[in-house]
């Protein structure tokens, strides 16, 4: 694979406003000029593919728009080594691609071999911070690079956990140097589901750490909130985002929205609602 | 509990409906341990269900969505995901369905399976830049059947006794259903390609399959036109070269003293 080759410079950093998760129902619309958002962030798995299409589109996006990689089956959380295979398709997406931003999950997704294919919780024990902050080593020095790390939504929790989730992370921004992708959906969803006290959560991240923020839609099944990225963002999440921006200032923030997607103008009003609370908080500062 | 031996509790839960040995380390907090895992269950299933169905569409239509979710959860739970990228989920599908009692009845649904698989490799498979003709014009003549031919990496060879691609074109949204579709009245001998970003299927004659089905083996041109001949005393060699060259199915060769010697 060879790296880009672009007429001038295609835009890097990712920049403090608000971006949108990238789906392909969308590709010809973000390529027209009327159609504009701050940045994009695409799920790297999707594009692990040798070539035809989404490679395509997403290189031609890439020209015109600063990138995130957001990766879902890294699980950096599973018991055994990490897949060195995923990690060098990582790879080779970021040099071709340079994003602005790398991320993946708190959470497992395989064992001893076979993959569930989700975001599982993981026990906030010692033993699990050791490995997870083993695995963030090693995918960052694979990588070269710093990486995110997001807090999941979860339906339950261990009892032999002895860390709260915010020391936990805490602790891995400390050993490892990563960063933080904050998704205050998932932090509400949780704080429902567990009884966790999102302000004091908030508190005990670390300011610096949190690089970008997530934002999505959940739904109500059987008492639980469950995070599943297919409506508008709820009013208390939009409250905790201000809560959060008050302590982390202006950070990039995107909307997530994975299932029923809706068209282009529907996820991009929803990033100007962002990006308004975000200069309000500016502004109060 | 070891991380390990939870995420092995965990797995068995999901796959294999055995909860027990999870369930005592499960936090109870206003809803029951069972209920929460379940959303796991569901979600699990649900992910690699949907991976499933996005691949295998025909399928599923000929089937019907309840018949598809029933044969995706057997699936599922015999055949692990051994990847942390979804979309290389459901290989093992055609395979599978030859092997499922509830649908011995469409004897042709494997192959619809197997179809839409290499449908869904050819999507993905590598680019490549078409065949350089001077390339080909500078070797001479006499040297033409010790070539090895290199087929395009987005193409796939597919023979079936049924007419999968009549299956595969009567289930699109956009096909007309005037007559019903016999599967008995012919076979199947297709090209899976890519044309533009869309994978197209192309009906092949007996000796042009014959003779991609050697090229891509391996075998020199006269080895495979040799194949050829046999489906088809009056095959012609050069049409073929200068057909499939222009589509852009043949994209480079070897000579015999180049590299890979059998």
């Amino acid at each position: 694979m060879h790296t880009l080759n672009r007429d001038g410079d295609a835009p890097g950093a990712i920049p403090c406003s608000a971006g949108i998760g990238l789906r392909s129902v969308h590709y010809r619309e973000l390529l027209s000029a009327q159609s504009r958002t701050g940045w994009l962030e695409a799920h790297s798995e999707n594009y692990f593919g040798d070539g035809g299409q989404p490679l395509y589109y997403l290189e031609r996006i890439r020209a015109l728009y600063p990138l995130s990689l957001h990766g879902v089956g890294l699980s950096l959380g599973s018991a055994g080594p990490l897949d060195r295979e995923h990690l060098r398709k990582l790879k080779s997406l970021v040099t071709r691609f340079e994003p602005g931003l790398v991320s993946e999950h708190l959470s497992w997704g395989a064992v001893a071999g076979r993959h569930l294919n989700d975001l599982l919780p993981l026990p906030y024990t010692e033993e699990a911070l050791e490995i997870v902050c083993a695995h963030v080593r090693e995918a960052q020095d694979f990588l070269g690079r710093q990486i995110l790390i997001e807090n999941i939504s979860s339906y339950l929790q261990f009892r032999h956990s002895t860390i709260a989730e915010a020391d936990f992370i805490d602790a891995l921004i400390a050993d490892t140097g990563c960063g933080m992708l904050l998704d205050v959906n998932n932090l509400y969803v949780n704080a429902a589901n567990h009884g966790v006290d999102p302000i004091s959560y908030l508190g005990r991240i670390p300011v610096s750490a949190v690089k970008e923020i997530h934002l999505a839609g959940f739904d109500h099944l059987d008492g639980l909130l469950i995070d599943t990225h297919g409506k508008r963002v709820a009013e208390p999440v939009w409250e905790l985002y201000r809560h959060a921006l008050a302590r982390f200032g202006p950070v990039p923030t995107l909307i997530e929205w994975d299932t029923d997607i809706p068209a282009l103008a529907v996820l991009l009003a929803e990033a100007g609602r962002a990006e308004r609370i975000m200069e309000e908080c500016h502004a109060a500062a | 509990m070891l991380l390990r031996d939870m995420q092995t509790a965990f797995a068995c839960a999901i796959f294999g409906k055995d909860i027990d040995a999870l369930m005592p380390h499960v936090v109870s907090r206003g809803v029951s341990p069972e209920q929460r895992f379940a959303v796991y269950r569901n979600n699990v299933h649900h992910n690699l269900g949907e991976a499933l169905r996005a691949v295998y569409p025909v399928v599923e239509r000929l089937v019907g969505a309840r018949f598809f979710d029933y044969a995706a959860d057997r699936y599922i739970e015999i055949y692990p995901s051994e990847c942390g990228d979804i979309h290389r989920f459901g290989n093992g599908f055609s395979a599978f369905l030859s092997d499922f009692p509830p649908a011995a009845q469409l004897p042709y649904l494997p192959d619809t399976a197997r179809l839409e698989w290499n449908m869904h490799e050819v999507f993905h498979a590598p680019d490549h830049a078409p065949l350089a003709l001077d390339k080909l014009g500078q070797l001479p003549q006499s040297s033409y059947a010790m070539l090895r031919f290199m087929l395009h990496p987005a193409c796939r060879l597919l023979s079936s006794p049924f007419p999968v691609h009549r299956i595969w074109e009567w289930n699109q949204a956009t096909a007309q259903q005037e007559e019903a579709l016999d599967i008995g009245s012919e076979e199947a001998s297709l090209l899976i390609r890519r044309s533009g970003f869309e994978v197209e299927l192309v009906p092949l004659a007996p000796a042009e399959f014959a003779m991609l089905s050697a090229l891509s083996d391996g075998r020199t041109v006269g080895a495979a036109f040799e194949s050829a001949l046999r489906a088809d005393q009056g095959f012609e060699l050069a049409r073929f070269i200068w057909d499939h060259v222009r589509q852009e199915t043949i994209v480079d060769f070897r000579t015999e003293s180049s590299q890979d010697r059998q």
